[in-house]
C-alpha cells in the first residue's frame, strides 16, 4: 500500500489508516483528528496560503490538548509570569512549543494578531520565544493559549527578566558601541593619511589645523562613548586597587588624547587622535568577541518552573479545590491525574499508579506506586488517578530544591582565571611605571617639560594593548568555530582556556557513557511465529524495552505491519497482554510469564523479555543498555592525555562495574544521588583538580553546574544543556577527546599570542623611551602586530583530528 | 586649494557618513537586528498583505485608546444624583 503524506503536517503513512475527505476536486488526507481540525480552521480563517510557505517541512501532528486552561486565569499565574503595563495593558513572555520553521512562526503571529485584544504579538525565529501584549478586557490569557494549542501549537510561560534579558542588552549596548568606534577610526584613518603625507613632504599649518580638528570631532565620541567601558573598568579596579588592561587602555588614550588637544591648540607636536581611536575600537572588538555568546542557564530554570502548576486538587471532605502550592500544609490530600507532574512530596493514601522518575534519577523505566509509597516531587504520573498525602510543603519539597540548589551553583561556579588577565594585570603596571620614569627622567634631564611628556604617552600609546587584548579572544574565536563544525559546541570562549587546564573527567553512565536505551542482544526463537504479531504488541507501548523491541524488529525485516489488536492491557512492571482475533497475545518478564504458568529460563545479567501466543511461549529477548560506539577508545586517548577518568552513576554497583570494565575505567562511584554526584565533584575540586563533568540527565546538573566544563549531550534534558558549557551535538565519546585535544591547542596559540605581544613590547617600548618614535611609527607597528596576532590564531585551523 | 573646500569636503562626507552612521544605531536600538533569521527570512513572505497587518494592529491600538477616552469622559461627566 502506498504512503501518502498528511496534507496538514505532511508526515507520511499507510493510506489505509488515513482519514480521508472530499473537497472539491481535491483528495485530502489527515493523520489524526487534530490534522484535519486545524486545516479546517485555517481554511475558514482564509490563512490556508500557510501551506505554500510551509513547502514540504514536516509538523508535529496536531493533538488535542488536556484542558488545564484554567490555570492560565489563576491569580498566583498572573503575580508569577504577567506584566501589567500602566495603560492597562498585560504583557507576557512565552516559549511556543512545535515550531519547525519561518511559516510556523508567521501562522502563529498572523493568527494572534486577527485574535481581539492582542496587541501586540512578536516571536523569535531562532529561539521560539514570543512577546504577547493584550488587553485584559478584552480577552483572557487562557483564551490566547487556546488558540495558540487550536492550530495545533503549544505555549508555556517563562519569565525573561533574569540572565537573557541582560546578555541582549549588553550585545547590544556593545554592536551600538563599535559601530561608533569603527566609524570614527576609519574616518579617522583617511584623514591621518593625508597628515602623514604632509608629515614628509611638508604641509601649510592651515591645512593641518582643519585635519587636526576634524580628527578631534571624529575621536571625541570614540573615546567617551565608545570607550566607556574601558573607563569603568578602570574606575572598579582602582576602587578595587587593581591595575588591570582597562587602566593601561582608559590612562594611555585619555593621555593621548588631551595631549593632542593641547597640541592642536598650541599648533606644536604631532596630534595622536588617531592612535586614540584605534586603541578602542580593537580592544573594544576584543572584549565584543568575548561578550558574544554568554549563556542562558537561570532561563531555563525558569521553563522547568513555568512547566509546573502553580496549583493542585486538594480534597478536604470530599469536596475538591485548587489551592496554590504555597498555601499546601504537612497532611493535606492531594489528588493527582494522569500526566500531571508532581509538585510537592508525599506518601499515597489511595490508589495505584506508575510514575516517570527519569528527571529524577536519569532511570528511564517507570516505577510502580501503591499505597504507602513516598512519591517525589519532579515525578510525573504516568497513567492513573491517586490521591496522596502531602508530607513536605512546597519550598522544602524535592523539586523545589534541586531547583534552588542549582541557582546557587549557578552564581557561584568556580571561575579558573584567564591567563591573559593575569598577565595583562603585571604588564600595565610596569608599563605605567616605565610611562612615569621616563617622563621624569626627560624632564629632569633636559628640562623641557613638553618634550618628556610626548615621550611618556609614546611609551604608553607604543605599548599598544592591541595585541595583548586581541591574543585571547582571537585565538579561542578560531578554536570555538572549528569546534562548532566537528559538532562541539562551547558557549562561552573562555571555556577552552578552562578546559585545557582540567585534569579530571568525571562520566555519568547512562546517556553519556551508554545509549540509554536498551537494545537487544539475543534472540532466541522456540517457536515459529508471526513477527508481526509482537510487533503490533510492542508498538502499544512506550516503556523503554517496548521500544527496544520494536526497534529491533524493524531493523532485522522488512515489511511490518501493524495488527488491529484488542482488549490491550498493560500491567505495571510486568508487560502488555492483547487479544488478536479471539488468539491471547503476551509480552513481558519472567515473573509475568510464571504468573501465567509458564516456566522460563532465567539465567542471564541482562534484561529479559518473553513472547507467548496462547500460553505457547515462542521467543526470548536479551535486552541491554549499548555503550556508545568508540568509547573505549576515546577514554583510552584521554587518560593518554593524563587526565583522570571517574566514573559517577546512580545505578547499583555491579551494572556500573561491567560498564566500567568494558569501556577502561578504574574508578567508580556508584549509586549516587543528585545531590552526591555535586558532593563528589565538590570533593574534587577541593582536592584541587580542575572538574570537567559529562552527562545528559536532570539527575546530573547539579553536578554539571557545580563542575569547571560541563558537557551536555546533545538531545540530552533541557536543563542539563542549559546549565552546561558545551553541548556534544553528535554525542560520541570521542568529542569529548576531540574537545580536550582543540582546547589544549588553542590555549597553545593563546599563549604564543601572549609571548609575542610581550616581545614586541620589549623591543618598541625602550625605543619610545629613547624617544625615538613618532606618530606614523608608533600607528604602523600597532597594525602590525595586531596582524602577527590575528594569523597565528589562523593556524590553529590546521589542527589534524585522526580519522 | 583653498582652506573652505576643504572644511567642505571633509564637513559633508563626514556628515553624511554620520547620517549613515545614525541610521544604524536607531536599527539596532529599536531592535531591528535582534532575530537574524527573521532579518533574513522577512525577505520571503513580505508582501501586501504584511502591510495591511501592521496597519491593522496599528487600528486596534487606536480604537483601544479611543475607548479608554470615552471611557474616561463619561466618568468625568458623571455625576450622581443627589
Amino acid at each position: 500500500m502506498a504512503e501518502i503524506a498528511c496534507t496538514h503536517c505532511n508526515l507520511t503513512f499507510d493510506e489505509s489508516v488515513m482519514i480521508t475527505e472530499q473537497a472539491g476536486d481535491k483528495q485530502l488526507f489527515f493523520c489524526c483528528k487534530g490534522c484535519q481540525g486545524v486545516y479546517h480552521l485555517l481554511e475558514s480563517e482564509g490563512l490556508d496560503t500557510f501551506y505554500d510557505k510551509l513547502g514540504d517541512t514536516q509538523l508535529q501532528p496536531a493533538s488535542q490538548k488536556s484542558d488545564d486552561l484554567e490555570k492560565f486565569d489563576l491569580e498566583g499565574f498572573k503575580n508569577k509570569y504577567i506584566t501589567a503595563h500602566d495603560d492597562g495593558l498585560y504583557e507576557i513572555n512565552l516559549i511556543i512549543e512545535g515550531i519547525h520553521c519561518s511559516a510556523c512562526v508567521w501562522l502563529n503571529e498572523k493568527v494572534l494578531h486577527k485574535t481581539d485584544g492582542v496587541m501586540e504579538a512578536t516571536i523569535n525565529y531562532t529561539n521560539n520565544k514570543a512577546k504577547i501584549v493584550w488587553d485584559p478586557d478584552e480577552i483572557q490569557l487562557s483564551k490566547i493559549i487556546e488558540t495558540i494549542r487550536s492550530i495545533g501549537y503549544n505555549a508555556y510561560p517563562y519569565d525573561p527578566k533574569l540572565q537573557e534579558e541582560r546578555a541582549v542588552k549588553t550585545r547590544k549596548d556593545y554592536y551600538s558601541r563599535i559601530l561608533v568606534a569603527v566609524f570614527g577610526s576609519m574616518n579617522i584613518m583617511w584623514i591621518a593619511i593625508a597628515h602623514y603625507a604632509g608629515y614628509f613632504s611638508g604641509m601649510k599649518q592651515e591645512f593641518k589645523d582643519i585635519l587636526n580638528v576634524a580628527e578631534f570631532i571624529l575621536a571625541t565620541p570614540v573615546l567617551f562613548y565608545s570607550g566607556w567601558v574601558f573607563f569603568r573598568g578602570a574606575y572598579y579596579g582602582y576602587k578595587n586597587n587593581i591595575v588591570n588592561m582597562d587602566t593601561l587602555v582608559a590612562s594611555g588614550a585619555i593621555s593621548a588624547y588631551i595631549y593632542s588637544i593641547y597640541a592642536m591648540v598650541t599648533q606644536r607636536g604631532e596630534v595622536y587622535f588617531d592612535s586614540v581611536a584605534m586603541i578602542i575600537t580593537f580592544v573594544l572588538v576584543g572584549k565584543y568577541l568575548e561578550v558574544l555568546s554568554k549563556k542562558h542557564a537561570v532561563d531555563t530554570l525558569d521553563s522547568i518552573m513555568g512547566s509546573t502548576p502553580t496549583e493542585v486538587t486538594v480534597i478536604t471532605d470530599n469536596e475538591k479545590s485548587l489551592i496554590s502550592i504555597e498555601n499546601i500544609t504537612l497532611g493535606d490530600t492531594i489528588e493527582l491525574k494522569p500526566g500531571e507532574k508532581v509538585v510537592i512530596d508525599g506518601t499515597v493514601t489511595y490508589g495505584q499508579g506508575s510514575f516517570d522518575e527519569s528527571s529524577l534519577t536519569g532511570e528511564s523505566e517507570p516505577v510502580y506506586k501503591q499505597k504507602g509509597d513516598s512519591i517525589l516531587s519532579g515525578s510525573l504520573c504516568l497513567d492513573s488517578v491517586l490521591r496522596y498525602e502531602a508530607t513536605k510543603d512546597a519550598s522544602s519539597s524535592l523539586l523545589h530544591s534541586i531547583v534552588s540548589l542549582l541557582e546557587e551553583s549557578i552564581t557561584k561556579k568556580p571561575r579558573i582565571e584567564q591567563l591573559a588577565d593575569v598577565i595583562s594585570g603585571y604588564f600595565s603596571s610596569i608599563i605605567l611605571a616605565i610611562a612615569l620614569v621616563s617622563f621624569a627622567g626627560w624632564w629632569f634631564m633636559g628640562g623641557d617639560f613638553e618634550h618628556a611628556l610626548i615621550i611618556g604617552i609614546s611609551v604608553i600609546v607604543i605599548a599598544c594593548p592591541c595585541a595583548l587584548g586581541l591574543a585571547t579572544p582571537m585565538a579561542t574565536l578560531v578554536g570555538i568555530s572549528i569546534a562548532a563544525k566537528r559538532g562541539i559546541l562551547f558557549k562561552e570562549a573562555t571555556f577552552l582556556e578552562t578546559m585545557a587546564k582540567s585534569d579530571l573527567l568525571a562520566l555519568d553512565k547512562t546517556g553519556t557513557i551508554t545509549e540509554g536505551k536498551p537494545s537487544v542482544l539475543h534472540t532466541q526463537t522456540l517457536q515459529a511465529y508471526d513477527q508481526n504479531l509482537l510487533y503490533s504488541l510492542v508498538s502499544t507501548s512506550n516503556h523503554p524495552i517496548s521500544k527496544g523491541i520494536a526497534a529491533y524488529l524493524k531493523q532485522n525485516s522488512e515489511i511490518l505491519q501493524e495488527l488491529p489488536l484488542e482488549n490491550i492491557k498493560t500491567i505495571q512492571a510486568k508487560g502488555i497482554e492483547a487479544l488478536y482475533q479471539g488468539g491471547k497475545l503476551i509480552g513481558g518478564n519472567a515473573s509475568y510469564m510464571q504468573a501465567s504458568g509458564l516456566s522460563v529460563d532465567e539465567q542471564t545479567e541482562n534484561t529479559l523479555f518473553y513472547f507467548a501466543i496462547e500460553d505457547q511461549l515462542v521467543a526470548r529477548f536479551e535486552l541491554s543498555d549499548t555503550i556508545r560506539e568508540g568509547t573505549a577508545q576515546a577514554i583510552k586517548e584521554i587518560q593518554a592525555m593524563g587526565i583522570r577518568v571517574v566514573m559517577l552513576t546512580g545505578d547499583h554497583e555491579q551494572s556500573a562495574k561491567k560498564v566500567a570494565k568494558e569501556v577502561g575505567i578504574t574508578e567508580i562511584h556508584a549509586k549516587l544521588l543528585p545531590q552526591d554526584k555535586a558532593a563528589m565533584i565538590d570533593k574534587f575540586h577541593d582536592e584541587g583538580h580542575v572538574v570537567v563533568m559529562a552527562g545528559d540527565g536532570i539527575n546530573d546538573t547539579i553536578a554539571l553546574a557545580k563542575s569547571d566544563i560541563a558537557i551536555a549531550m546533545g538531545n540530552g534534558a533541557d536543563v542539563a544543556i542549559s546549565v552546561s558549557d558545551v553541548v556534544l551535538m553528535d554525542e560520541k565519546p570521542q568529542s569529548i577527546y576531540e574537545a580536550y585535544r582543540l582546547s589544549k591547542r588553542t590555549f597553545r596559540a593563546v599563549k604564543e599570542n601572549l609571548g609575542f605581544s610581550l616581545l614586541y613590547n620589549v623591543i618598541a617600548v625602550p625605543l619610545a623611551v629613547m624617544g625615538f618614535v613618532n606618530p606614523l611609527v608608533a600607528a604602523l607597528s600597532m597594525s602590525l602586530s595586531s596582524l602577527v596576532v590575528v594569523g597565528n590564531s589562523m593556524r590553529i585551523k590546521f589542527l589534524k583530528f585522526k580519522n | 586649494m583653498s582652506e573652505n573646500i576643504v572644511i567642505l569636503m571633509i564637513g559633508v562626507s563626514t556628515f553624511l557618513g554620520a547620517l549613515g552612521l545614525i541610521a544604524l544605531l536607531w536599527g539596532v536600538k529599536t531592535g531591528q537586528f535582534d532575530d537574524q533569521s527573521k532579518f533574513i527570512d522577512a525577505t520571503h513572505f513580505d508582501n501586501e498583505e504584511d502591510l495591511r497587518d501592521a496597519v491593522m494592529m496599528e487600528e486596534k491600538r487606536k480604537a483601544r485608546l479611543k475607548k479608554k477616552e470615552e471611557e474616561k469622559e463619561k466618568k468625568k461627566n458623571y455625576m450622581p444624583a443627589d
